[in-house]
């Protein structure tokens, strides 16, 4: 039996492929998105500045780092230098500032462990630091509820973006899916003719379509993993292909896993409804 | 010769009674091209319908196929009822119905031997039961040395004859052929209609339509006219070609 496959729409073929690597792709990226957002959240969130206010001079300093080592929730600590101070402020306005102008600050910045949203990070630190004999506040990024949880938003925009582009693409697959069923025309009337029913004649050609669909969505999908790589190669400092490798994990490989099978749906789905039809025309022609 | 008729209308295939259309009416959109059809065809008969062209046989063999309903009237084809039947009973029935097109549809890039078998594969035999029988079945109808060429690369008539392949290759109980000898010889043509009248022998059924009625004289058959869409009384032939002496 010849394969029917053989001499098979190579631009179908791609086009679907095509479509699926832009689905892949927009999944990847969204899932990027989501991990840098989740990252810059953490380390938001898990960051903080004590202002200490009183004692004065360098032993209010040097108590207040001894207060710290066993204060609650916090996992290191180190007095802002006027380096990084400057540093910092120079990130902040994009102008070059000089470590020298800037006066004491009587800063130490700190990172903390993850903790339940309820529990009062900022009181259980400054009633441990003054328990020490220090007097602080400290200065904690701003929540969600001050204004502050940009990532949250970034993280439902990337989702909501990558799902609206992929039920494009489905939408393309589906339409391209229906061309293949007019090209099979020939068949669907044989069949027709020869007495097969319209689901049989359909799920004939949705078989067809489906392999197509799984076949091109698998090699999108791969080169869409591929581009990925190459991206993060170049994006990340220093990365390597190990590193790279190492950085990802089994879920960032969802939209990879996904599009193959997605592709082989919406084929399937496209060329069925369009066989269906053409086989509803060949049997009654009055 | 008067034609015996089956004195009612249930178990008609039971009793040999393949097609009978009581008063059918059928066509296209707002035209109706059959009028007050009545017409029967038995297993082991030739019947051949003929007239001029746009007279409505083409139209007539849609209807045979299953393909066109009745508008008014009954038609029952090998046992059914057409217009009350179910869309799977209509396709049940088609896969016991061989069918000549006047342009036949193949899947072009498929070999002739793919083609002719691909009844049999839809009823579900495997390609071992029926290999043999098919490659018979093409050499049978001169196409012997074109089983593994696509069809794409046949002639017209060859693609008729891999018609006629295709449509006897699941022994079906009605054979039907819409001007099966268009654009061949005279000699080719008398060939074709022998070789379907042949099936009668197996006891199919045959329905032959063709503008030719020359044609009516290779085999013994029952020769209806068709003109304007309605059907004169039948006349029954007998074979005084040559083949009726081979």
């Amino acid at each position: 039996m010849k394969n029917p496959f053989v001499g098979m729409e190579r631009s179908l073929f791609w086009t679907l492929a095509f479509a699926a690597f832009a689905a892949a792709a927009a999944g990847l990226a969204a899932r990027a998105v989501d991990r840098v957002a989740v990252g810059y959240e953490q380390a938001r969130s898990n960051y903080a500045i004590v202002r200490v206010l009183a004692p004065d001079g360098p032993a209010g300093m040097a108590a207040a780092e001894a207060a710290l080592a066993g204060a609650p929730h916090v996992t290191s600590a180190a007095p802002m230098t006027a380096g990084r101070a400057a540093a910092l402020l120079g990130e902040a306005s994009g102008e070059t500032i000089d470590p020298a102008t800037v006066p004491d600050l009587r800063l130490i910045e700190i990172e903390l462990e993850a903790t339940a949203p309820h529990v009062d990070v900022s009181g259980d630190i400054v009633a441990a630091m003054a328990a020490g004999g220090v007097t602080a506040e400290v200065i904690q990024a701003p929540d969600n509820a001050s204004g502050g949880g940009l990532a949250p938003r970034v993280r439902n925009a990337a989702f909501w973006g990558a799902l609206i582009f992929t039920a494009m693409m489905a939408v393309i697959v589906w339409l391209a899916a229906r061309g293949l069923a007019a090209r099979r025309r020939e068949m669907v009337t044989v069949m027709c003719d020869l007495g097969a029913t319209r689901g049989q004649t359909a799920g004939r050609i949705a078989d067809e379509a489906a392999v197509l669909g799984l076949y091109s969505g698998a090699i999108g999908a791969a080169f869409a993993a591929v581009a990925g790589l190459i991206v993060m190669l170049l994006v990340i400092p220093g990365a390597t292909l190990n590193s790279v490798v190492g950085m990802i994990l089994p879920v960032d490989l969802v939209p990879v896993v996904a599009t193959p099978l997605g592709a082989a749906i919406a084929a399937g789905a496209g060329a069925r409804a369009a066989a269906g039809a053409f086989h509803a025309q060949a049997a009654r022609i009055g | 010769m008067a034609r015996p008729r089956a004195s009612t209308e249930t178990d008609l295939f039971e009793r040999g009674v393949s097609v009978r259309l009581s008063n059918v009416d059928a066509g296209y959109g707002a035209s109706t091209v059959l009028m007050g059809l009545d017409f029967e065809a038995r297993a082991g008969e030739v019947n051949f319908i003929t007239g001029p062209a746009a007279a409505g046989k083409t139209t007539f063999t849609h209807h045979l196929r299953l393909a066109l309903p009745p508008r008014s009237g009954r038609s029952v084809i090998l046992g059914l009822d057409v217009g009350r039947a179910r869309a799977r009973d209509i396709a049940d029935v088609k896969r016991r119905i061989g069918y000549v097109a006047e342009n036949p549809v193949f899947i072009e890039q498929w070999s002739t031997f793919d083609n002719v078998a691909m009844p049999l594969r839809m009823l579900g035999h495997k390609p071992r039961d029926y290999d043999h029988d098919v490659r018979e079945l093409v050499d049978f109808v001169g196409l012997g040395g074109a089983s593994e060429l696509p069809v794409e690369k046949l002639s017209g008539a060859e693609r008729r004859r891999a018609a006629i392949a295709r449509a006897l290759a699941a022994k079906p109980d009605l054979i039907l052929a819409d001007d099966p000898t268009a654009g061949m010889s005279p000699v080719d043509g008398r060939r074709i209609v022998r070789l379907l009248a042949e099936m009668r022998r197996v006891g199919a059924s045959v329905v032959i339509a063709s503008q030719d009625d020359t044609l009516t004289d290779v085999a013994p058959m029952w020769v209806w006219r068709i003109d304007r869409g309605r059907l004169s009384a039948p006349e029954q032939t007998e074979a005084t070609g040559a083949e009726a002496y081979e």
